[in-house]
């Protein structure tokens, strides 16, 4: 019996993963408990949270590992700076106070804060970490591992192979070469938030077509060698902590977007914009499947398993499958940093306590690793909020859940286990009848206040989905766990086909998902299509709900028809007035 | 609105705010959107951890209230800073809650306990209360701000109103002393704090002045060898590296 916790954070998305015997018990992103998205604290109520599911203390824990070297990161950082003086002076003051006064002691706030006994705080690398989340998270004995993200210590991206003795690192390319910080600095440019606004570029490349191509290539130049060069004349990331472009990619391309301002595809601007995120998109594309190749080559292998935040770009994961050179393709829910903690714990399990990998049972038992609240909580938090709710028997949930669907109302389905990662997966998520065409503007504009061009994701019985979706050979993983984009095959489904007629598809199986997968498959009987419209339950700006008080408390600010909490269903008109 | 001696000093203050510095009122609604939200969170995590019923629901509707001013700040500062950029990258950036109580690893109420919680809620509310009151009357001639002001006053009055109650009720009871001492405590906090601040905020400002000079004097010279040493292009063989058990215990 052997307890080990990964941790990540102190950048973003700071999580705590806890592994009994290398199986994965409990994992939580921090900001499902802090509330604020993208937490960059060290994960102190996850990791509470993670010992207390599992009935332990910390003395019961073996090892306690943080995701990253954190002198090797300020070596890089100094380094980097110095190299950019004297415009890096900014960024040096404001980077090496935070540094000085809480990055640097991270171990000792790991001890304080956590109670962890000095001898047992370990540390992996960065993108060791990333590797190990997807090698040793993967069902499969041998395979290439590729990490792509903005920068860990030195490293932007690390090609590994996976074996029998471990994670070999093959090779990498280093700081300020990064795919990562390329697409985040265009994010920026097209006016959205840096390390959250990453997807609304996705989103918005559907609406453009990639005509700049050759001049974002100026800016992530491709090398003979499958790997990429950065133009730094066009970037300030390696030296600027306000802005990362400079005013030569607005000369290359034109004004920046501003924030917040709204998009209008059909505007010349606003075609502008979509077919920059398109460029940018495609040579974001190309440049994983270069490297991908370069990988390919080196270990002969027919299995790729890929991490770091690129890795949750579900459009670039189906050109990797559909382009790269790789027969299947896989990717842990929690890609980005969060995935780190899994990682860093995976690591330390198979590769610093030389314990071998077992394939019979998965490391990852599904996406739902999170906290759950049962339905005697539930039932007394409604009545202590006199909230008027119905009790429904547990068998007539997916029904009565179905039922609403199918007759167009918009559902807040809070079941079980909070999912680990940024997508929902039917454990807390928005439902909706993605057969109606009003569906999308409605929940973007009164139910999540969001940009109205953002997409939604379809949920299908697993089984059903090559009857609308065309699933690449090699993605179906992908599919389960959101990750894979796909073009529709049908016209039935307009609220969840984004505009260039892909949706990024969510494959649900009985096991992974019974309560679920028994919904889709009442809403089946009802339409003959067991397909949902599934979003994650929050509001602009918001991490995903978690427990049933945040729950009701984003219901009630919302423009949902109706909550299912557990075996409670809640109705928006009546149930509650203060 | 009676100017007194009292609330001479925020008044002031707030005409600054409001009146003089241009752009600053639409930076000001953006603060209070992330406070209102902080506050929420506080309210939510209280209807999580009170063991009181009636209390929890009390807490909700206050929760619910903080998360609505926050939307109603939020949209105030929007349109007041029209194209002004800073704002509204503060606005876009902002998400839902930047700091304010959530950065400590206890929830404020698990911090305080219920007496003291429910002396913050009082405390701060009448407090805020005061404020706002300040702002309408300075800001009469926008109708949808003082509209919006007004709305936030009439939910302020119940969160104190329910606050004060629970407060007498403990008092009744026979922990007179106590409430006294939490109300003691919680104002206290409130000084002691706004001087923290003030100390950390002067801390910056020379820790500022120190790195400049260090960053100009020390490492300036060496730019010239790192800028030589920039990392060759491509992927790159990896550098030898100890066994993992060897190399867990680094932090480098």
């Amino acid at each position: 019996m052997s307890w080990v916790l990964g941790l990540s954070g102190l950048y973003h998305d700071s999580a705590a993963v806890l592994l009994h015997d290398g199986r994965v018990v409990a994992a939580a992103s921090e900001e499902r408990f802090s509330r604020v998205k993208h937490d960059a604290g060290l994960p102190v109520q996850a990791t509470r949270w993670c010992l207390a599911h599992a009935g332990i203390t910390m003395a019961d824990v073996t090892h306690v590992t943080w995701y990253e070297k954190p002198l090797r990161k300020f070596e890089r950082m100094l380094v980097s700076q110095v190299a950019n003086f004297p415009r890096s002076a900014s960024a040096f003051r404001r980077g090496t106070f935070n540094w000085l006064t809480e990055k640097l002691w991270v171990k000792a706030a790991i001890v304080k804060e956590l109670g962890v006994a000095p001898a047992r705080v370990l540390f992996s690398d960065h993108h060791q970490s990333h590797a190990a989340s997807a090698f040793y998270a993967s069902p499969y004995a041998e395979a290439a591992v590729l990490t792509v993200d903005g920068v860990g210590e030195w490293a932007t991206t690390s090609l590994y192979r996976g074996g029998p003795g471990g994670l070999e690192l093959l090779g990498e390319v280093l700081f300020p070469d990064s795919i990562g910080l390329v697409y985040s600095a265009f994010t920026a440019y097209l006016g959205f938030q840096v390390n959250d606004g990453e997807y609304k570029v996705m989103g918005m490349a559907a609406y453009g077509e990639p005509r700049f191509v050759d001049e974002v290539r100026k800016v992530l130049r491709p090398r003979e060698d499958g790997a990429f060069d950065v133009d730094l004349s066009y970037v300030s990331y390696h030296w600027s902590a306000d802005q990362s472009y400079t005013r030569r990619l607005e000369e290359l391309l034109g004004p920046a977007r501003f924030p917040g301002s709204g998009f209008d595809p059909t505007t010349a601007e606003g075609k502008r914009y979509a077919d920059i995120a398109a460029s940018v998109q495609r040579v974001t594309e190309d440049a994983l499947v270069a490297i991908a190749n370069v990988l390919h080559a080196r270990t002969g292998l027919d299995t790729l398993c890929l991490a770091g935040g690129v890795a949750l770009n579900s459009v670039a994961n189906r050109a990797l499958l559909t382009r790269g050179p790789f027969a299947r393709l896989f990717v842990q829910p929690a890609a980005g940093d969060a995935g780190g903690a899994m990682g860093a714990a995976l690591w330390t399990w198979h590769e610093v306590m030389g314990n071998p990998r077992t394939l019979d049972t998965p490391v990852l038992p599904g996406p739902g690793l999170g906290q759950a609240w049962d339905d005697a909580t539930i039932g007394a938090l409604l009545t202590d909020l006199r909230v008027k709710h119905e009790v429904l028997a547990p068998d007539t949930v997916a029904v009565r859940a179905a039922a609403d669907i199918v007759e167009g109302r918009v559902l807040g389905w809070v079941q079980g286990r909070f999912e680990w990662g940024p997508r929902a997966l039917g454990h807390r998520s928005i439902l909706a009848d993605p057969r109606r065409a009003d569906m999308k503007d409605r929940i973007n504009a009164r139910i999540k206040y969001r940009e109205l061009f953002r997409p939604f994701a379809p949920s299908v019985c697993a089984g059903a989905e090559g009857r609308y979706f065309d699933v690449p050979p090699g993605g179906e993983q992908l599919a389960e766990w959101m990750l894979l984009v796909a073009p529709v095959t049908t016209d039935d489904f307009p609220a969840t086909t984004h505009a260039d007629g892909t949706a990024r598809l969510h494959v649900v199986h009985a096991a992974a998902n019974p309560l679920y997968h028994a919904l889709l498959t009442e809403v089946g009987r009802l339409t003959g299509h067991p397909v949902v419209l599934n979003t994650s339950f929050n509001l602009k700006g918001e991490p995903i709900v978690s427990s049933p008080v945040q729950a009701l408390a984003t219901f009630f600010r919302s423009g949902l028809d109706v909550l299912y909490l557990g075996a409670h269903r809640v109705e928006q008109t009546g149930s509650y007035d203060g | 609105m009676t100017i007194s001696a009292a609330n001479l000093p925020i008044w002031l203050a707030s005409w600054l705010v409001w009146k003089i510095v241009p752009g600053r009122a639409a930076a000001k609604m953006a603060e209070f959107s992330h406070t209102e939200a902080g506050s929420g969170l506080d309210m939510l995590a209280a209807v999580e951890e009170t063991t009181r019923p009636e209390l929890r629901a009390r807490y909700f509707r206050h929760a619910l209230d903080e998360l609505r001013h926050a939307r109603l700040f939020r949209e105030r500062a929007q349109a007041w800073s029209g194209a002004r950029g800073r704002t509204q990258a503060v606005l876009e950036d902002s998400g839902f809650i930047a700091s304010h109580g959530i950065r400590t690893t206890e929830s404020l109420f698990r911090q305080l306990g219920e007496r003291e919680f429910l002396a913050f809620v009082w405390v701060h509310e009448k407090r805020g209360a005061e404020q706002f009151d300040i702002y309408a009357s300075l800001l009469g001639h926008d109708a949808a701000t003082a509209a919006m002001f007004a709305e936030i006053a009439k939910d302020e009055r119940f969160h104190i109103a329910y606050s004060r109650a629970e407060l007498d009720r403990l008092a009744k009871a026979g922990d007179e002393a106590g409430v006294r001492g939490a109300v003691f405590k919680v104002r206290a906090r409130r000084a002691w704090q706004l001087w923290v601040r003030l100390s950390l905020d002067f801390g910056n400002f020379m820790a500022g002045i120190w790195l400049t000079i260090l960053y100009v004097v020390l490492l300036g010279p060496f730019s010239v060898v790192a800028r030589a040493e920039r990392p060759v292009g491509g992927v790159v063989p990896p550098a030898p590296r100890p066994a993992p058990a060897d190399r867990a215990r680094e932090m480098i």
